[in-house]
């Protein structure tokens, strides 16, 4: 157990080293600069630009910058803005990353509690009321984009109601709406998944029998099918970890969350190279982790799948 | 009537607004400027708010991006600069009629020659930790933006400064290498910073704890969120009425609108989409203020393409544009046809005799055959073997643009002119456009140095670094030269007056228009200005509001 975990993390080392050479010569060789970016339109004279370069290094070689940044990186370092220029990176993703991590484990929660009884109630009763309502609710949730739900959603309680504030997370209320068009997407998601694998575990072998020597269909839902549905959700949310921190750019967007998701689009666009250089780092290690805890996760739950 | 009486009737109308503002009203009703100012100075209500003004309160306004920081070196992005200017005060002040402010200054002389600028500072200024504004934060200011090891954001302004002497503790005198025209609008404005804190802490640390002689401290910076101020009770010109200054962050314009209207927000300092411009324009719960942009919306084309290399060939597209279309169809009409690198609000220096581009396709065909351009296959002219035909790089997911450029390239297709349409990243345009690896791009930038001063070095000039068109003409160049040196108003307006002739007749870049741009205010912000001409400016009077 322990020489496979040793194994995966170094494969993991090699694949995150791989990544921070992509990831760098991708951004450099973009066209783009920076600083051309940040002065904008004020006046400006070559000189000044080429000092201002050099003050951030970037007059160097490229392969000198690489090295100085992973050297940097290994220190724990993360390096600095060119754009934010008075805050490390490290605090910059830090603040971003606990928004956007709050806002998805509430969210996570919420659907998970709401998606695995309602899989499961659907699959049990297929094709009843219930199965429908579901089936339609998640169809119509996957179908919407979240853009255009969380648009109506602040017209109704921030505009017409104005129970709700149209934007921030200022207090409680400011979480309601992002909360719940996250909920949507992913609630349509698990939903069906729970319900899929629900229904494929009830036509099993061990269903058959565990119904034969008499279990009431309760116990047999509960004891066995659940347990085994569950496997495909836990895969999903292993995948979502790094997703999670990245995939609610949308939602970040139209509610004005300083999450880590708009952090990396808007440094994408200014070309902040080593802010989107240091988000991709810590999203492909979180991807690396999450995919280990994953398939460790699964020997928990399934004692069929042995790892060693 | 009297005058005098006409007068008093006047000023009775006005709201709390500047002098400017009073003298265009005086010259309406025909008073001499002498007579005016007597009577200017005998009637201070126009510059002090009225005695029902309420105290309290905080106002909020949003931006449409992150506050990256707070130190005046980092100024130039707008939301930025809306909150850098709560806190900092220059030696002077362009406000939003396009006027000169004496802030820190109480007086200033310019030495004939325009070598020497004497300052004389006003006395009693207060920082913010409660020590005194003195002649050495000025020298300071002025010599950290000087000095190259810093690497500052703004010291091209500096550039022409030799020395700065501070004879005593409120008199600064600036000595200039060479003349340099636009200092009192771009250099003598740029905010001051205390020596003892800023040497202290550092540039870095300043970004996010600044501390001026502004009529608001700061109270809390989350860069991605909000920025909170708060009113300085020891400021010179007096306590704020408001207590407190909040700007959000809010990306999305259609969610800044539901802000105004479910009053979560008082202003939007980024214009919202056209539609709710003009739906708050007519809603008599909102003040809307409807200014010109100095930057022209304009196609940057690479003069140094063979296609593109005859003059004659970049006027016949002006003409083949149908420029009000666009405006009419795509903007709304919250815009205006662009004839010179200054729109006409850019007074003194817009010359309205320059020659303008009709929409005249007839007259662009003729121009192209002259020039030799013959229809080809394809309905593409052609020349030498050469075709017609251009590659235009629009901002990728630019929704306002890209309807534009479609509508251009059908507008030049009918003349036998291609232009394909690709999308790239901003930051791509502008690197590789100056340097010639693109054909065309589509964007608004200014061709001056904002609303007050002419100068397009940058843009115009041989080798100027955001000369996107690769255009060289060496009376411009001269011309250009001249007018920074030219201290005289009147000589220089006449030498910018040539630079438009120049380039109307030369097109280096296809200009179309200058969008109108609209500032949002709920009804509950009082002591706004009655008709400001730029847009920004209006924000650093805050300090004059208060909230009914």
């Amino acid at each position: 157990m322990q020489r496979y975990i040793a194994v995966r993390l170094a494969q993991g080392l090699v694949v995150i080293l791989l990544v921070s050479i992509g990831t760098f010569v991708m951004l450099h060789v973009i066209p783009g600069d920076p600083v051309s970016l940040m002065i904008g339109q004020a006046p400006a004279s070559q000189e000044q630009i080429d000092l201002i370069r050099k003050k951030w290094g970037l007059d160097r070689p490229l392969p000198e910058q690489y090295v100085t940044w992973v050297g940097r990186m290994l220190l724990g370092d993360f390096g600095q803005s060119v754009v934010r220029s008075g805050m490390p990176v490290r605090t910059m993703i830090a603040e971003a990353a606990s928004v956007t991590i709050t806002l998805n484990l509430i969210a996570f929660v919420i659907s998970i509690l709401i998606a695995v009884p309602a899989g499961l109630f659907a699959a049990v009763r297929r094709y009843s009321a219930f199965d429908y309502a579901v089936m339609v609710g998640t169809t119509v949730g996957v179908a919407l984009p979240n853009f255009w739900i969380g648009l109506m959603l602040i017209v109704i309680f921030s505009l017409v109601l104005r129970w709700l504030p149209p934007f921030g997370l200022g207090s409680w209320q400011g979480y309601v709406l992002p909360v719940t068009v996250i909920v949507v997407g992913q609630l349509a998601l698990l939903a069906r998944l729970m319900r899929s694998a629900t229904l494929d575990n009830l036509g099993e072998d061990f269903v058959r029998t565990a119904r034969a020597k008499g279990l009431r269909e309760s116990g047999v839902v509960i004891r066995h099918v659940v347990r085994n549905a569950l496997l495909p959700i836990v895969t999903v949310i292993g995948y979502r970890l790094a997703f999670i921190l990245s995939g609610t750019i949308v939602v970040e967007t139209v509610f004005a969350v300083p999450g880590l998701g708009m952090l990396f689009v808007e440094s994408v666009n200014r070309v902040d190279y080593q802010v989107v250089q240091a988000i991709v780092m810590v999203l492909s290690i979180l991807v690396i982790l999450g995919n280990l805890a994953t398939d460790l996760v699964y020997g928990l739950i399934d004692p069929r799948i042995r790892i060693g | 009537m009297s005058q005098e009486s006409g007068l008093d009737k006047a000023l009775r109308e006005l709201d709390p607004t500047t002098r400017r503002e009073f003298f265009r009203r005086a010259a309406a009703l025909g008073i001499t400027a002498t007579a005016a100012n007597t009577l200017f100075l005998r009637n201070p209500l126009i510059v002090t708010a009225a005695p029902s003004a309420k105290q309290g309160g905080m106002v909020r306004v949003m931006g449409h991006q992150e506050v990256a920081s707070l130190s005046p070196d980092d100024d130039e992005p707008s939301v930025q600069w809306v909150m850098v200017t709560q806190i900092h005060n220059a030696l002077l002040e362009v406000n939003e009629y396009l006027v000169i402010e004496k802030v820190l200054a109480e007086n200033y002389t310019v030495a004939k020659d325009g070598l020497q600028y004497t300052f004389k500072l006003r006395q009693g200024v207060k920082w913010h930790d409660g020590s005194e504004f003195t002649a050495d934060d000025v020298k300071y200011t002025y010599e950290y933006y000087m000095n190259p090891a810093n690497a500052a954001n703004k010291a091209i302004r500096f550039a022409n400064v030799a020395k700065v002497d501070t004879p005593d503790k409120s008199t600064v005198v600036v000595t200039m290498k060479e003349p340099f025209a636009p200092f009192l609008v771009i250099t003598a404005t740029e905010f001051i910073l205390n020596a003892k804190y800023h040497s202290r802490v550092g540039e870095k640390a300043y970004k996010s704890r600044p501390m001026g002689t502004g009529p608001f401290k700061l109270r809390d910076w989350r860069p991605a969120e909000y920025t909170i101020v708060d009113a300085f009770d020891q400021h010179f010109r007096g306590r704020p009425k408001i207590d407190a200054f909040r700007e959000d962050v809010v990306p999305e314009a259609s969610v800044r609108a539901i802000a105004l209207r479910s009053g979560a927000s008082d202003s939007a300092t980024w214009p919202l989409l056209a539609e709710d411009n003009l739906r708050f324009e007519t809603d008599p719960h909102y003040v809307v203020f409807r200014t010109s942009s100095t930057g022209v919306n304009h196609f940057p084309i690479n003069n140094r393409l063979p296609q593109l290399a005859d003059k004659r060939v970049r006027q016949a597209m002006m003409h083949a544009i149908d420029r009000q279309r666009l405006i009419d169809d795509v903007f709304k009409g919250t815009a205006i046809i662009a004839h010179s690198i200054y729109p006409p609000s850019m007074r003194p220096w817009y010359d309205r005799g320059v020659k303008t581009y009709a929409y005249d396709q007839a007259r662009a065909r003729s121009l192209l055959e002259e020039a030799g351009w013959r229809m080809g296959p394809g309905n593409v002219r052609v020349k030498d073997g050469q075709r017609l035909s251009f590659t235009c790089a629009v901002i990728t997911g630019d929704r306002a643009r890209r309807p534009e450029a479609e509508i251009v390239q059908q507008d030049l297709a009918a003349v036998g002119i291609e232009m394909r349409i690709v999308e790239r990243p901003v930051a791509s345009i502008l690197a590789q456009l100056s340097k010639g690896e693109l054909d065309a791009s589509l964007f608004n930038w200014t061709y001056n140095s904002g609303a007050t001063e002419p100068d397009p070095q940058s843009t115009l000039k041989t080798g100027g670094v955001r000369n996107f068109a690769g255009y060289s003409n060496p009376r411009m160049d001269d011309l250009l030269a001249q007018g920074l040196r030219e201290v005289d108003v009147k000589k220089r307006a006449k030498i910018y007056s040539e630079v438009q002739k120049i380039f109307v007749e030369d097109v280096p870049v296809l200009y179309v228009m200058y969008w109108d741009w609209f500032n949002v205010f709920t009804k509950r912000i009082k002591g706004l200005p009655t008709k400001p001409e730029e847009a920004f400016a209006i924000y650093r009077n805050a300090y004059k509001w208060w909230i009914e």
